[in-house]
Formats: C-alpha cells, sequence, structure tokens
C-alpha cells in the first residue's frame, strides 16, 4: 500500500459539519443532545474545541475579503490530527498506544494500551490530543485506518458531499492541491497555500488554504517544542548515566574489597586521637589538615613516601 | 585517616597509656548520638516512599516495561504511584512543622561555609572511591562537604519530584493543566528522576554501607541512630572531637 493522505480544499469546503458527525458515528463518540447542553461558543464552530469525545471540528473564520464582490472571507478549517511523518506524540508515547501505521502513513490510535500518562497531549504541535478523563484514556483522530485497510476512505471524506475531502495515495493528493492551489491563484487568491508538503516531516492530511494558513486556524510554521526533544533524550540519558553509576559503584564495591581500618578512640585530656591497634596516637588535636593532596594519595601507598605532619 | 605515627610528649604518652588501660578495664565501647528518633523515621519512611515511587515510575518513563505488564497494570501502579507520592510529600512536611529546628539544623549544615579539609576531602573523594584502601581522608565536621552537596542534590531533586509530582496529580484531577505547562512540568519530573537515580543510588552505596569503608553506617538511619567513636572519627573527626569533648550526646555502652 501506498503512503496516503487526506485532501482538504477549502476553497471546496460549505461548512456543513458532516466530515465531524461522520466522525462522530463512525467512531461512536458521544455528543451532548440535551438543550443547551452545549455552550455556546458565538460561533457556528461547536464544540468550540477538541475534547475527549470529539476527534474533528470544522473552524470557522469571519474575516474582511480582500475581493470587491466577496467582503467577507469565510474561512472555513478541519482541526483534527495531522497525521505527520515524524509524529512527536507517537515518538514520546511510552505505551505503543499512539503508532505511525506503516502501510499508510497515518498516525493511529490503540487506546487499550494508553496508561494516561499525558506525554502525548505535550507533544503535539498541533494541540490536537485530548485526555478523556472519563475513560482514563487519550482520544485523537485515528486516520480510520480500519476502513483504510479495507479499501474504503476515512468517515470525514467518504460523507463530504461538495468534494472538499478527498483520500487517496499522498503524492497524487499533493499533485491535486497543486492543480487546486494553480487554480485558486488563476482566481486571485493570492495567499492561498498549500499546507502539509513539508510540515514535520511531511503530513497525511494536506490542505489547500484558500486565504492562508493563519486565516484557517492552522499554526504557521509548526515545530516539534525542544521540550518535547529533551524529554525524549531525558529516557536514554538517565537510563545510560544510571547504568555507568552502577557500574562505577560495582568497581568501586571490588576494588574496596578486603578493606580494613584501626580502629579509634578519643582521648579528651590530651587530645589524641589513638590507634587502638597500635596504640599509636595518629592525629594530636583537632586543626585542619596540613598535607597537600598528593600526601593524601600517596602516603600510605605500598611504594613513595610515607609519613605525615598531624603534630 | 593516615597510618602514620605523630610524635607526642612523654607526659601525653602516658595519659594516653592511662586513657586506654581504663578503657580496656571498663570494657563499654562509646558511641555518639548522630539522629533522632523522629528524624531516622522520616527518612527511613520518605526513602521507602522514594524508592517505591522510582519502581511505579518506571513503568511509564520506560517504554519496554510499559508494554510488559499492559494498560491495565500501569493503571494500578499510576494509582499507587499518586498514593505513595502523598506519603513522600507529607511525611517530610509534617515533620518539619513538628521539628522546625531540626530543619534549620539541617540547612544551616548544608549551607556552611567550606574550610580547607571540606575543600581538600571535596578533591580527594572520587580518587578515594577508587582506592579507598591507600587514600587517608582529611577529618570533617558534622557533614561532609561531599555528603553536603550530595544531601543537597537529594533535598533539591526530592522537592522537585514533590511539587511537579503534586501539580501534575492536581492538574490532571482538580484543575486542567495545559499541554505547555504539562510538557515542562513532566520534563521537570524526569529531570528530578534523573538526579534522584543517581544522588540515590550513590547514596545508598555510601549510607548503607555497600561501600566497604562505610559498613555499618546504615545503622545511623535505619538502627538506634548511634554511631561508634571509632566510626565517628573516621567518617566525621572535627565533629567526633567536639562531641566526644563535651560529652552531652556520648553513650557508653
Amino acid at each position: 500500500m501506498a503512503e496516503k493522505a487526506i485532501l482538504f480544499d477549502t476553497s471546496r469546503c460549505t461548512g456543513c459539519h458532516a466530515c465531524q458527525i461522520a466522525c462522530k458515528c463512525w467512531n461512536v463518540l458521544p455528543s451532548p443532545t440535551r438543550l443547551n447542553e452545549n455552550t455556546f461558543s458565538g460561533t457556528h464552530q461547536n464544540p468550540p474545541d477538541l475534547n475527549g469525545a470529539t476527534r474533528l471540528i470544522m473552524t470557522y473564520s469571519e474575516a474582511d475579503g480582500a475581493l470587491p464582490n466577496k467582503p467577507v472571507a469565510w474561512a472555513f478549517g478541519r482541526r483534527s490530527c495531522q497525521h505527520c511523518t515524524d509524529a512527536p506524540c507517537a515518538s514520546i508515547c511510552p505505551s505503543g498506544t499512539l503508532y505511525v501505521h506503516e502501510e499508510s502513513g497515518m498516525v493511529t490510535v490503540d487506546a487499550s494500551k494508553c496508561v494516561a500518562c499525558h506525554y502525548c497531549v505535550t507533544a503535539c504541535p498541533f494541540d490536537v490530543p485530548r485526555y478523556n478523563g472519563m475513560q482514563g484514556k487519550v482520544n485523537k483522530c485515528t486516520g480510520c485506518v480500519d476502513r483504510i485497510e479495507q479499501g474504503i476512505a476515512p468517515a470525514c471524506v467518504s460523507t463530504c458531499q461538495p468534494e472538499a475531502l478527498s483520500f487517496g495515495d499522498r503524492d497524487e493528493m499533493l499533485a491535486e492541491a497543486e492543480k487546486r492551489l494553480a487554480m485558486l491563484k488563476s482566481r486571485g487568491y493570492e495567499h492561498a497555500v498549500i499546507y502539509g508538503a513539508e510540515e514535520i516531516g511531511g503530513l497525511h492530511v494536506i490542505q489547500v488554504f484558500k486565504y492562508g494558513v493563519e486565516a484557517h486556524g492552522q499554526v504557521l510554521d509548526p515545530k516539534v517544542s525542544p521540550i518535547t526533544t529533551l524529554t525524549n533524550i531525558m529516557k536514554p540519558v538517565t537510563g545510560v548515566v544510571a547504568g555507568a553509576t552502577v557500574i562505577g559503584l560495582a568497581v568501586m564495591f571490588g576494588l574496596a574489597a578486603g578493606y580494613k581500618r584501626d580502629k579509634l578512640a578519643y582521648n579528651a585530656e590530651t587530645e589524641d586521637t589513638i590507634s587502638l591497634e597500635t596504640g599509636e596516637v595518629i592525629k594530636h588535636g583537632d586543626g585542619q589538615d596540613t598535607e597537600s593532596v598528593k600526601e593524601h594519595i600517596t602516603c600510605n601507598l605500598p611504594i613513595g613516601k610515607k609519613g605525615g605532619d598531624h603534630e | 585517616m593516615s597510618n602514620a605515627r605523630v610524635q607526642v610528649t612523654p607526659e601525653q604518652a602516658a595519659s594516653d597509656q592511662r586513657f586506654l588501660t581504663a578503657r580496656k578495664q571498663k570494657g563499654t565501647e562509646r558511641y555518639i548520638v548522630r539522629h533522632s528518633k523522629q528524624a531516622r523515621i522520616t527518612h527511613d519512611v520518605t526513602i521507602i516512599a522514594c524508592l517505591l515511587l522510582c519502581v511505579t515510575g518506571l513503568f511509564v518513563f520506560v517504554p519496554p516495561l510499559t508494554q510488559l505488564v499492559g494498560a491495565d497494570v500501569v493503571f494500578v501502579i499510576r494509582m499507587s504511584h499518586r498514593v505513595i507520592g502523598v506519603v513522600f510529600v507529607a511525611v517530610p512536611l509534617i515533620s518539619a512543622i513538628m521539628a522546625p529546628k531540626g530543619v534549620a539544623h539541617i540547612f544551616k549544615n548544608l549551607f556552611a561555609k567550606w574550610d580547607s579539609d571540606d575543600k581538600k576531602w571535596m578533591i580527594l573523594f572520587f580518587p578515594y572511591l577508587f582506592m579507598a584502601k591507600w587514600i587517608h581522608m582529611p577529618d570533617q565536621g558534622e557533614i561532609k562537604s561531599g555528603q553536603r552537596f550530595a544531601d543537597g542534590m537529594l533535598w533539591f531533586a526530592g522537592a522537585l519530584m514533590g511539587i511537579t509530582g503534586m501539580v501534575m496529580l492536581l492538574g490532571s484531577t482538580v484543575f486542567t493543566l495545559g499541554g505547555d505547562a504539562y510538557a515542562v512540568v513532566l520534563l521537570l519530573h524526569d529531570i528530578g528522576f534523573f538526579l534522584i537515580a543517581v544522588f540515590g543510588m550513590a547514596h545508598i552505596f555510601l549510607g548503607a554501607g555497600i561501600f566497604q569503608p562505610y559498613r555499618g553506617t546504615h545503622k545511623l538511619m535505619f538502627g538506634d541512630g548511634l554511631v561508634s567513636e571509632s566510626d565517628a572519627l573516621y567518617h566525621w573527626g572535627h565533629w567526633a572531637r567536639k562531641e566526644l569533648k563535651n560529652g552531652k550526646n556520648v553513650v557508653e555502652k
């Protein structure tokens, strides 16, 4: 199977929410249905953001239009997992819950493995994974790999009536995106742009933004956070340093085998510290040491100079 | 301590001889009280909690371990990690409230000015770890200079783990911690674990007396809190002489 991708052409989107609902239906995700149960967000965007039971939302942005015959620029967006090639959520996930589906390149989810560590939530440059507190599991778009494996397009794509969403081999989707972009440019949409060709190693959701990246609510030049990189580094570093510490301590233990020293006693009257084995005074008083570091190391060695000056 | 003999006056030698004879006749040994019962209980409960936290934390920190036991077992481990974490934070705090003077004493020692013996001890410490049979160390006060550094790191790492752990616990239950803030707190928690792992292992190696020159030191915290005169003179010479001269904390048995 060739690498797959979803293509989203914002110029064809009618903002109908069908993709959002299809996602809910296919993945059996509940939604508040009672009257006024959802807080009004002030826009058509509802719910206001992704949540533990919502993997995809349509976003709505209303800006001043640049063209004289279109004074309002309705910029619809699709907020969901972008299925990064170098997915930081998958690389940081300790349990194998999030992983890249090798056949399609989609970043999918095996919720049964989730240990609710939140690492993925912190790593995503698009702020996509959501923790479902009730289930104690993370929730995000799976790329519908269950459908892809059966030769069916993801649920959101299948349901899209204006054909704003399409699905196929990634190379083909990129080529199609180029055509759509050329068409938009020819019609005067100078800020139109393709998103997802190179970002985070290349995304598996290719988007054609009619009014530019930010107008459609996407992250301009997304980057993996240095915190995520550091967190990924911390694990091997801790392992190596802890292992080296254990080896070092074992060597110290081995080298000190057979160690013994004289028992000591202190005569407060004379201020002498005395060896109980030999009866000899090894220190008088309580002054600061006067030997050099080198003398400390060499004076008891079986070779070289012996002596001390604890007078 | 050096094996070299020190010259003393004949009067001193005679006094030392009388001292040794009297000591032998008595048949007892002198010990110095080093740690109070409260300090020992606090230390022991905290260290057991810390070890359990390290083990339970590994099941999230090390991916192969996470995958080996599966999500359900990790869930139980994570919940126990939270409960033990509360013990790890609460016990030292309660103890500190009960004995503020003890806390002040600990931190006074941690930040005490380093004298020339302290500096020399620190320079000699790493060679000593590999050549303990030959290198003699300068005398030390109540807390060795290296011990001050290591203990300071453990205090710091422990506090870091406690604070970040509590923020994550509350941030996933009482309030919602944002992704970026959670990432920073999680990284700090991982850094704290790194420090605890390294300094904790060294602390156990020395403090539990696994390292031969430190044999018997486990009794200071896990036993009766007494240190023998001989061990005290070897490890904390300046402190031992002051205590033996003063006699207030000296026990004979």
